[in-house]
């Protein structure tokens, strides 16, 4: 396809902004990375258009060229256009610069084994030291400003990987020295320092000589990959600066590694060097370099902050946002050793004055509220992290920066904050001319909440009341000379307001009980003592299924019931069955029942009359916890919105059986070998406390008898319980699975199911002993059982490895209770029963040291590999 | 300290603004908002997803952003229903830095505001994990997005007139911030300077050339100096209610001198009666600042010990003009003084106003009006009213009155109006609702410019500019007063107050 058009590309590149996802999933999206590097060298299209593509290539290098190898072909792309263009002023080549960097750094090919990186490196550095690249390469008037560009593509890769530039510090410093363009150096320096001295401390390594080494930037490269490799090819999370921000980090970047005098002196020398041109920066680029140098001196010893004193001296006077929060970080990074007890309260006071200043836009002042609420004290008394009032900032100082109604939402609960805090410290004895910062509180609040009743009030205004309450709240906890105005102020505003009722739901939600509590109660009466018949019963309702509990019964109860004759339509009915529900929760039953067969009877809805008779059977015939159970907040459904498939659900869960994840492990113990049948011993243990548990097994392949269940009555965690019998009663000598279930009840009421792990029973758990023969006839009784298994059953020999406990110790171990003859430590025979009505003999005789031979027989075929099995397993099992 | 992306939204329901516009949707245009991506900077955020780990979050496409932004500011004209996502009361900001919520997940910080009509919002990078969430203060980009934003904004609307050249600067946006910020790590909030540097391109530059002056003066040495006070106060005319009143001043300077860095020496002085400077915050430029100036302090009470002048100010200028400094000052009275009184009787507000200016200022206004304006009322149907002086325009449907008057208060110094004032009923589309101004609460705003005046006294002596360049500067100076949220409430119904009205 040929070059597109200006106006293509134009609708192209629309297209594409307008949704990349979709572009790019669409037909034109494979091509379009392709398209737009070979029409950067087509010659019809203006160079305001290649810029634009530049543009985009620079805003979506990640759709255009999605992995690493596609970026260095693109990187590849762009630099030999740069190459190609005619030696006369272009527009491209700082884009062209731009749009390279950016494809290697953010497509990830950026590395040493990269041919465009290789390419592109050694370019930038040339460009930035202003050397002559040959063949008329850059026309003489934009040397200029392709140095500044080729600084901050520069400073962009090493933003990516760190340590990058650690071998150009000296080429840096010397250009900054002479003539390079000041602010893209400077940065380009800091930065680099800032990052080597981080990487070099977390290796131990000093400077060395590379803030005076300058390597030719056309020689072999002073590009220090290793560095990079150093530093794990990762960025290092930078915290810039701020002690409390990096805790848990666990390395204090830079650990107090001492340079020597040389290092040092050359480290002081470049800081200053910066300093001292940095009145040549714009603010935002001179903020940019304290950030960056406060970070790299801290922590370094024999380099006294107080370099930074003659900068700090003359920008406390400007109230550039970037230039005093860069003070606060710098602040923030020396504490006492930059800023005395004198410089500390002075800094207060400017940051104090710019949060309020006419001149400056309300983001700002919020911005700098904020950083007075965190101000970096010299010596913080409270708690990091938390918002609070500074202790040199007195009441005095905060006077400007009280809240009034006139302000705008954000900036009002920002400095009702404050006043809160003010309020919080406030004491009794404290009374002086100044009017009392609670008296004021209160004030406002009153304020907000007339503004917050009034009719057709936009909905913001009740937010804005709410959140003050909301935050009063929670910073005057404890303070009943707040609260108890506060609540009954909010109960009035119920009055004046009832559809507030959803933030009233809301704020009781979200404020801890020593609110809540009065104000349910406070506004139940606000809700009760009504006649129930107004226009606004449906917030009336809405606000009772929040706060109608156990107390105060009959009042609502008679509320209710005047009521219901006034819900005519779905939606009130809904309501009125979510406070009898509520109700019902609460374990109030007296009144209820009548109310409730009332409704049954009387609503118009059909719907609202099911609910009604469900929730009177409900009443009567469920015990009051699992009622609380079955009427609780659905734990099967939390995120549905519908209240009905809700609430169904949570009837689900407590009416019915539910699948659970097993609360209860079984562990087998051994098994006893007495009585008539085997018997198993469980030994139950729960992770929670369950009650009524009942556990069920089912053999699998029907080779034993139905299992009985077993039952436990309770079982509690950390409390031993006692091993549970399980008898089988095989169908024939077989080992089996067995799968078991667990039915219980939960603490909550809800009844569980869960499936247990399968239980095993082996093939050994089936020996029963034959009947003891009487002392001295045992040897006959073996042989009469030996000879009485054949001709229908089966002989074999089977080699027994013996570990190094011997014959004695494997049969006292695992065959004791069969042994009909012995001869220690030699000889045995044992007889083993296997139920139904199995034998398995084994005569073990004649042992060797490693093994020992013995000869089997058995009335059963099908026993004959079992037994096998056994004993090859046995030396293993000890 | 970098940023993440840019964004510039018009918002202006209804009339989207044509012209030079990078893209637009049909949802929005729908909805009557543009929006402008400036900028996305992709190594940015490369960098955000290492820094952030787990905790990362993407910034999203366009539409999704630009839904979550306009809900989060409220913007939304759907507000009639409580939703809890943006009307629960835990959901409490105090700054202008938002978490949106996009597709679950939580993108934070978003630094965003709205002025004229136009939503600024940028994400800045945060240089470490985002769980738990660092302090704001501990995030150095977030100074730098609203210098950003500021600086935009200011570029937009500094000088600009009309919608056309709005445009032209909108279709200029892009190549600037390839200047002023190619890789999210802005280089200079200036975007006028940006702009002069392409065109002085060519110009080959000298060493030691400030980054903030991207050329030199040809021509004529002229120093021009105006100060602006502006004027505000809230005055009440009630027992236990204090009246406040306070003085901001701009000093804004332009001067044209040769040389790269020529250094200049302003000095504000006050008349022997003047009110001393307070708060005072200075432009960059300025070289060194006095102590005196940088303690004196509106939170301080006065005393006779205050330093009153004169305020040096050293500097070496950008080739543009700035903004040298802005004070405050507490004056001993406001100028003008005045009761407002009104009160419903049965159909009709009856009104009383007093003003009086105040002997020390000059009785020489460029114009001076007070609007009364009646909120949450119907249409003034009837009107009936005597005044001792100037003119009373009716609007009618505004349901505004203004009292025209004039260049020059009487000789008494104290002019009044009385009256009665009827209304039709109220229409919600017409009435927009106040929430401040309901039932008898009410305020009159005075309106006033006078010109070569400050009522601090503060003035620029010529004779003590200093400037060390070449030539003999022509020197100028300006002086003007004007009022800006001058109040006078309705004494006999109750009116918000500040905490300072209390301190009487």
């Amino acid at each position: 396809m040929g070059p597109l058009s200006r106006d293509a590309w134009a609708q192209r590149l629309g297209a594409f902004r307008a949704s990349p996802s979709a572009f790019m999933a669409g037909p034109e999206g494979e091509d379009l990375g392709r398209d737009l590097l070979s029409d950067l060298r087509s010659e019809k299209l203006s160079e305001q258009t290649k810029v634009s593509l530049l543009a985009l290539s620079m805003e979506y290098p990640a759709q255009l060229w999605p992995d690493a190898s596609a970026a260095e072909v693109a990187a590849t792309s762009l630099l030999d256009t740069l190459v190609l263009l005619p030696p006369r002023p272009s527009a491209l080549r700082r884009p062209l610069l731009l749009a390279a960097t950016t494809a290697l750094a953010a497509g990830g090919a950026l590395g040493p084994t990269s041919g465009a990186s290789c390419r592109l490196l050694p370019l930038l550095l040339g460009l930035a030291a202003g050397s002559d690249l040959g063949r008329g390469f850059v026309p003489a008037s934009e040397q200029r400003p392709l140095q500044a560009t080729a600084c901050e593509c520069l400073r962009e890769l090493e933003s990516c990987k760190p340590g990058l530039l650690g071998g150009s510090l000296g080429l840096l410093r010397g250009l900054l020295g002479q003539e390079g363009p000041v602010q893209p150096l400077s940065l380009l320096l800091a930065l680099a320092l800032r990052n080597t001295l981080v990487l070099q401390s977390r290796v131990g390594a000093g400077l060395g000589g590379l803030l005076t080494d300058k390597v030719s930037p056309t020689g072999g490269g002073p590009w220090d990959w290793t560095l990079v490799e150093e530093g794990d090819g990762r960025l290092q999370p930078q915290a810039p600066s701020w002690p409390a921000a990096e805790e848990g980090e666990g390395e204090r970047s830079l650990t107090a590694r001492e340079h020597s005098p040389e290092e040092a002196r050359e480290l002081r020398a470049a800081v200053i060097q910066l300093l001292d041109t940095s009145y040549l920066l714009t603010p935002v680029a001179q903020a940019q370099l304290l950030w960056l140098l406060g970070w790299a001196l801290r922590g370094l010893q024999g380099q006294p902050p107080a370099l930074f004193k003659p900068q700090l001296v003359r920008l406390l006077g400007t109230a550039q946002l970037t230039l005093l929060h860069a003070m606060l970080a710098l602040k923030a990074a020396f504490g006492e050793a930059l800023f005395t007890a004198q410089d500390e309260a002075l800094l207060l006071r400017r940051l104090t004055l710019a949060a309020q200043h006419p001149a400056l836009p309300p983001p700002t002042h919020l911005f700098y509220l904020h950083c007075v609420l965190s101000f970096p004290e010299n010596w913080p008394l409270g708690p990091e992290g938390e918002e609070a009032a500074p202790l040199l900032l007195g009441p005095q100082l905060c006077r400007g920066l009280l809240p009034s109604l006139l302000h705008d939402p954000m900036a009002l609960l920002a400095r009702l904050h404050l006043l809160c805090l003010l309020c919080a410290e406030e004491e009794e004895e404290e009374k002086g001319q100044l009017p009392s910062p609670r008296h004021y509180l209160e004030e406002l609040l009153a304020g907000l909440r007339q503004r917050a009743a009034l009719d057709g009030g936009p909905r913001a205004l009740a937010t804005l009341c709410f959140q003050a309450s909301y935050l009063v709240a929670c910073c005057l906890a404890g303070q009943p000379t707040v609260l108890t105005p506060l609540i009954h102020g909010l109960a009035q505003l119920y009055q004046a307001r009832p559809m507030l009722a959803p933030h009233f739901v809301d704020l009781l939600d979200q404020v801890d009980s020593e609110l809540r509590e009065p104000l349910k109660v406070v506004l139940r009466q606000v809700v009760v003592s009504r006649p129930g018949r107004d226009e606004a019963l449906c917030w009336h309702l809405q606000m009772l299924a929040k706060v109608a509990d156990g107390d105060a019964q009959s009042a609502t109860l008679n509320f209710l019931q005047a009521a219901a004759a006034h819900c005519t339509n779905w939606d009130l009915q809904q309501g009125l069955l979510r406070v009898c529900r509520a109700l019902l929760r609460a374990g109030v039953r007296g009144g209820l029942v009548d109310l409730l067969q009332v409704l049954a009877r009387q609503l118009e809805d059909p719907d609202g009359r099911d609910h009604a008779r469900l929730y009177y059977i409900l009443l009567a015939h469920l015990a009051a916890p699992k009622l609380g159970v079955a009427l609780g907040p659905s734990l099967a459904a939390p995120a549905l919105a519908s209240s009905l498939v809700a609430e169904n659900q949570g009837f689900v869960a407590a009416l019915m059986v539910q699948e659970a994840p097993a609360l209860v492990r079984l562990s087998l113990g051994s098994h006893r070998v007495k009585g008539p049948l085997p018997v198993l011993k469980l030994q139950p243990e729960a992770l929670e406390p369950i009650y009524s548990l009942e556990l069920r097994f089912r053999v699998e392949g029907q080779l034993y008898a139905p299992l009985e269940a077993v039952h436990v009555p309770c079982l509690c965690p950390g409390r031993p319980a006692r091993p549970l019998l399980l008898p089988l009663q095989p169908r024939c000598p077989a080992p089996a699975r067995l799968d078991v279930h667990a039915l219980y009840t939960t603490s909550t009421g809800l009844t569980c199911h869960a499936h247990l792990p399968p239980l095993f029973v082996n093939f050994a758990d089936l020996f029963l002993p034959f009947p003891q023969p009487p002392e001295g006839a045992g040897l006959g009784f073996f042989e009469e059982l030996w000879d009485s298994c054949l001709p229908e059953g089966a002989e074999s020999r089977v080699w027994c490895p013996l570990g190094p406990q011997g014959l004695e110790g494997l049969v006292s171990r695992h065959l004791e209770p069969f042994v009909v003859v012995a001869q220690p430590p030699t000889s045995y025979c044992v007889a083993i029963h296997l139920p139904p009505d199995s034998k398995l003999l084994l005569r073990l005789e004649a042992a060797l040291a490693d093994g020992v031979p013995v000869a089997l027989r058995t009335d059963d075929w099908a026993v004959l590999p079992l037994a096998g099995d056994y004993l090859r397993g046995l030396a293993a099992a000890v | 300290m970098a940023q993440r992306a840019v964004w510039l939204i018009s918002h202006e329901p209804g009339t989207p603004l044509c012209g030079t516009v990078r893209f637009s949707r049909d949802w929005q245009e729908d909805s009557g908002y543009l929006s402008f991506t400036i900028r996305r900077y992709p190594t940015v955020e490369k960098r955000a997803r290492v820094f952030n780990g787990a905790s990362y979050v993407p910034v999203p496409e366009d539409g999704p952003f630009l839904k979550a932004l306009l809900f989060e500011l409220r913007l939304l004209d759907d507000d009639k229903d409580f939703v809890e996502s943006r009307d629960s009361c835990s959901r409490i900001n105090k700054t202008s830095i938002y978490g949106l919520l996009i597709g679950g997940e939580e993108l934070w910080p978003v630094v965003a505001f709205l002025k004229n009509d136009m939503i600024y919002a940028c994400v800045p990078l945060v240089e470490q994990t985002l769980s738990p969430r660092p302090p704001l203060i501990s995030v150095s980009g977030v100074s730098q997005g609203f210098e950003f934003l500021f600086g935009i904004q200011d570029f937009l609307y500094s000088g600009q007139k009309n919608d056309s050249e709005l445009n032209t600067k909108l279709s200029q946006l892009p190549d600037l911030l390839l200047q002023a910020c190619p890789f999210g790590t802005l280089l200079d909030a200036n975007l006028q300077n940006s702009l002069d540097n392409t065109n002085f391109a060519s110009v080959t530059q000298p060493q030691k050339q400030p980054a903030w002056k991207t050329g030199t003066y040809k021509g004529k040495p002229q120093v021009s100096i105006s100060i602006t006070e502006k004027v505000k106060s809230m005055q009440y005319d009630k027992q236990g209610i204090a009246d406040t009143w306070q003085v901001v001043g701009t000093v804004t300077c332009k001067c044209d001198l040769e040389g790269i860095m020529p250094n200049v020496t302003i000095s504000l002085s006050l008349p022997t009666n003047g009110s001393p400077l307070q708060d005072i915050l200075v432009h960059p430029c300025v070289t060194s600042l006095d102590s005196a100036i940088l303690t004196s302090s509106s939170i301080d009470a006065m005393d006779d010990s205050a330093f009153s002048g004169p305020y040096k100010f050293p500097f070496t200028p950008p080739l543009e003009s700035f903004n040298l400094c802005f004070y405050t000052s507490q004056v001993p009275v406001p100028p003008i003084l005045g009761f407002y009184q009104m009160k419903e009787e049965e159909v009709q507000l009856r009104i009383t106003i007093n003003l009086k200016l105040h002997e020390s200022v000059k009785n020489n206004f460029e114009f001076c009006e007070a609007h009364i304006p009646f909120y949450n009322r119907g249409p003034i149907t009837h009107l009936e009213y005597k005044t001792s002086f100037g003119q009373l325009e009716v609007f009618r449907e505004k349901s505004l009155l203004i009292w025209i008057i004039g260049q020059k208060f009487p000789k008494s110094m104290e002019i009044s109006l009385s009256g009665t004032v009827t209304f039709g009923a109220k229409s919600h589309e017409k009435q927009p609702f106040d929430p401040i101004c309901t039932g008898e609460t009410a305020y009159l705003k005075l309106h006033f410019r006078i010109l070569d005046y400050t009522l601090t006294g503060c003035y620029a002596d010529q004779h003590s500019v200093q400037v060390f360049a070449s030539g003999k500067p022509k020197i100028s100076a300006h002086r003007k007063l004007i009022s800006s949220d001058y109040y006078i409430w309705n004494s006999k119904a109750p009116a918000p107050v500040t905490y300072g009205s209390l301190l009487l």
